[in-house]
């Protein structure tokens, strides 16, 4: 009868014997690689759904001012009003000229409003 | 949310946080899970580079999974090691080089450096074998005996039942002792042939 002479196969013990050594042979993490990990995860977080930054503090009081007055309606109405303003000032018409130049005519306080300036003085003769 | 209140976070939870913006949770998940996954890929690859590309990979598939993530659905890591390990798979059958071939690079720290080049010797030969066994039982092998998973995570991972695993190590464990067998006194085994 031939006798066997292949390798006998290894037991249990011998291929736990392996399998802790490749345990054991495992490198650590490159600390380099983990940061490029951690840049890639940021940039993967998704952008929508990112927490929104906290408003201005100066834009939520200025928000609550223009909510008392009325809201944005209020707000574009005053803008309107400021915006007039300014093209009335440039630019006057008429009429407007008419009642500014009749103003700014008059020599005195008391010649526009018809009360005599020695009346304001009565006091020193008493 | 602050690093140190994430760090005592599950995995599952900081993955939700991930997909809501967060991206403290994005970095605490990172450290975690990529040295397992690393360490996974490396025991089956065998190479650093490879490794490394495929941990990268793995991440980025979880992140592109986080925002339909379902709750309960799976552990995160369960999740991690199934696509690992099909990756590692993948890259075995494209490349058809298995490791053995190349020495990685490991610092030379450790005083014992017999027992580490006996280490690296027995970790190159196993894998080589590993690398011949059919795909099924070389995932069955690796999960169980190289990352010490009970037999059930490695069902829940492959997708099959604890008897199938069984039956996979069983098969896997006898062609490896065999293939091995010539190697044994090489590798520094007790030889009673």
């Amino acid at each position: 009868m031939d006798k066997d002479f292949s390798p006998a196969p290894l037991d249990d013990q011998d291929l736990n014997a392996l399998f802790e050594a490749a345990q054991r042979d495992t490198p650590e993490l490159d600390p380099e690689f983990l940061m490029r990990l951690q840049a890639q995860a940021a940039a993967a977080v998704p952008q929508s759904a990112r927490p929104k930054p906290p408003r201005l503090r100066l834009f939520q009081t200025l928000s609550g001012v223009v909510a008392q007055f009325g809201g944005w309606p209020a707000g574009a109405g005053l803008a309107m009003a400021g915006a007039a303003g300014v093209v009335i000032g440039i630019s006057p018409p008429d009429a407007v000229l008419d009642i500014t130049s009749a103003y700014f005519q008059t020599e005195s306080l008391s010649e526009l409003t018809g009360i005599g300036f020695e009346a304001e003085f009565n006091w020193e003769d008493t | 949310m602050a690093l140190d209140a994430s760090q005592n976070l599950e995995d599952a939870e900081l993955l939700a946080r991930f997909a809501k913006g967060d991206r403290t949770a994005a970095q605490v998940l990172t450290a975690r899970l990529a040295p397992l996954v690393f360490a996974q890929a490396f025991r089956i690859l065998g190479d650093r580079a490879e490794a490394e590309d495929v941990t990268q990979d793995s991440l980025l598939r979880l992140w592109h999974a986080a925002p339909d993530w379902q709750p309960g659905q799976a552990k995160v890591t369960t999740w991690l090691y199934r696509v690992t390990s099909n990756l590692c798979i993948d890259r075995m059958r494209k490349s058809k080089r298995h490791s053995g071939e190349e020495v990685p690079d490991m610092p030379d720290e450790r005083p014992d450096i017999e027992r580490r080049l006996q280490d690296r010797a027995r970790a190159q030969a196993l894998r080589a074998a590993l690398g011949d066994l059919p795909d099924r039982q070389k995932q069955a092998m690796v999960l169980r005996h190289l990352e010490g998973l009970s037999n059930p995570d490695v069902a829940q991972i492959m997708q099959i039942s604890v008897e199938a695993v069984e039956s996979l190590m069983s098969r896997g464990k006898r062609s490896l002792a065999h293939a091995l067998a010539p190697q044994k006194k090489a590798l520094g085994l007790k030889d009673d042939g």
